[in-house]
């Protein structure tokens, strides 16, 4: 337990260095994440948007009101486009569940996609906010999709990683007690993951 | 246990460690069971690097295939012992050609996952199939090398069904040594075949719906099978053993291709 507090407190911190993270899923096909992981990275970012988060009260950043402006802030982005876009980040777009759901949002896309286009890998697939939702898929078990949410394109570098992942997924998949439901919770795919997320995002 | 640790002149446990000593101990009678120095002993005898890991299954290369083959008499025993397994434990042929199916689904899920693998990872823009007939042609020719080590015979097309396709194999090497009794000629064993067809196909999206009931259940305990397995000796008795594996799609497969064309 002070593990994880003490990884919160870092990430808590990298948040406020504004550091750049991503998130990345592995969604079964009945769309229940088997795998999911936060990476932050060290990599400088590019300023975007205003500091509005901060200046908010500490009760609108709370698990309820952070759903709220995230997905008030998707209306509102949508509609002022030009006059208020660039202070869409707030505190709800951070948040765990929100980020779930924007992953699981996106398949929508990805399956409107995939269903036409024969490539694994699809590129800035959807977009939410700040987010932009890439994704690849394999081809067996019905098409398990890997989903990553990044701020800034960086098209190269996820590309390696989803390639990664993907050995790694096969190699977990070899395992015959594996399903195409069974939760990934192997501690050396773990640190094969995030060693390959530090290196390529 | 914890008696036997607090107390190492316990007869019982030097007697265990006696019986289990290695003949470099014998001549240090002085060092304990678990003393470290009896490994090194081992790891230079067997010269592996950890002799007490086993490789974990990320450290193991996905591409190396020429020393994973199994020898065909002893796939053949285990596949003859899986088929006494099922037999015991089913009311018909039926049940027991779906048990089958369910068996060889689970490898058709991971040799569609590998074949995709081996193929497309060092490729610059990977690639999944979406249509059938080139899906078909791969499950005939690379599908069956990766399983059987050699393509199928023939694919054909059902002339009276515009959504039945079959897969036919002259000689099919795990029911080489398989002979059916006369009571139960319906039987096929090359059911574990059409599940790892079955496994493919579905895979790919081709055999059953698109959209997946919410279960947690592989798919195939809530709907019948849709390839199935049947004999089907040539006129010319040249080939006793030939089978067919026809492969019946869903209606939604077909219409999408008909969109796709």
């Amino acid at each position: 337990m002070r593990k994880a507090d003490a990884e919160n407190k870092d990430i808590f911190l990298l948040d406020k260095t504004k550091a750049m993270s991503h998130h990345i899923f592995i969604l079964s096909p009945t769309d229940t994440p088997l795998y999911s992981l936060t990476h932050y990275s060290s990599k400088p970012v590019q300023s975007t948007g205003s500091s509005l988060s901060s200046n908010l009260p500490s009760w609108s950043t709370s698990a309820f009101a952070g759903t709220l402006t995230a997905l008030s802030g998707a209306s509102s982005a949508t509609q002022h486009h030009t006059s208020g876009g660039g202070g869409v980040r707030v505190g709800g777009g951070q948040d765990r569940h929100v980020i779930q759901m924007i992953a699981n949002a996106s398949l929508d896309a990805i399956e409107e996609v995939m269903r036409r286009d024969s490539a694994m890998y699809l590129k800035s697939v959807d977009k939410f906010n700040e987010w932009i939702v890439s994704a690849f898929v394999t081809a067996g078990n019905k098409d398990m999709k890997f989903i990553i949410l990044h701020e800034t394109k960086n098209d190269d570098g996820i590309k390696v990683f989803f390639n990664d992942l993907w050995e790694l997924y096969v190699k977990t998949a070899m395992n015959p007690f594996h399903t195409a439901h069974t939760p990934i919770r192997s501690a050396v795919f773990d640190s094969r993951v995030r060693a390959s997320a530090k290196k390529n995002l | 246990m914890a008696y036997t640790q607090a107390n190492p002149q316990n007869p019982r446990f030097s007697v265990l460690s006696s019986s289990s000593l290695s003949s470099a101990e014998h001549l240090s009678p002085n060092s304990s069971r678990f003393s470290l120095p009896n490994t090194p002993s081992i790891n230079t005898t067997l010269g592996t690097p950890r002799p007490n890991l086993r490789p974990n299954i990320y450290d193991r290369h996905l591409s190396k295939t020429r020393a994973a083959e199994v020898s065909a008499s002893s796939f053949a025993y285990l596949f003859s012992e899986v088929v006494q397994y099922t037999q015991k434990r089913v009311s018909g042929i039926n049940d027991l050609e779906r048990r089958l199916n369910i068996l060889g689904y689970r490898i058709g899920m991971r040799v569609l996952e590998l074949n995709v693998w081996r193929t497309e990872s060092t490729s610059k823009a990977p690639k999944r199939e979406i249509r059938f007939l080139p899906a078909l042609m791969s499950i005939h020719t690379q599908v069956w090398r990766a399983v059987f080590g050699k393509p199928a015979d023939a694919i054909e097309k059902s002339v009276e069904n515009d959504d039945e396709y079959m897969i036919v194999d002259n000689e099919p090497p795990i029911t080489r040594n398989i002979s059916i009794p006369r009571d139960m000629s319906q039987l096929s064993c090359s059911s574990f075949t059409a599940g790892i067809v079955e496994a493919v196909l579905d895979g790919l999206g081709f055999v059953h719906d698109w959209i997946l009931p919410k279960t947690p259940l592989p798919i195939q305990y809530v709907q019948p099978a849709r390839v199935t397995a049947h004999n089907t000796p040539s006129d010319a008795d040249a080939y006793p053993g030939r089978t067919t594996i026809l492969i019946k799609l869903e209606r939604s497969v077909i219409e999408r291709e008909e969109l796709l064309k």
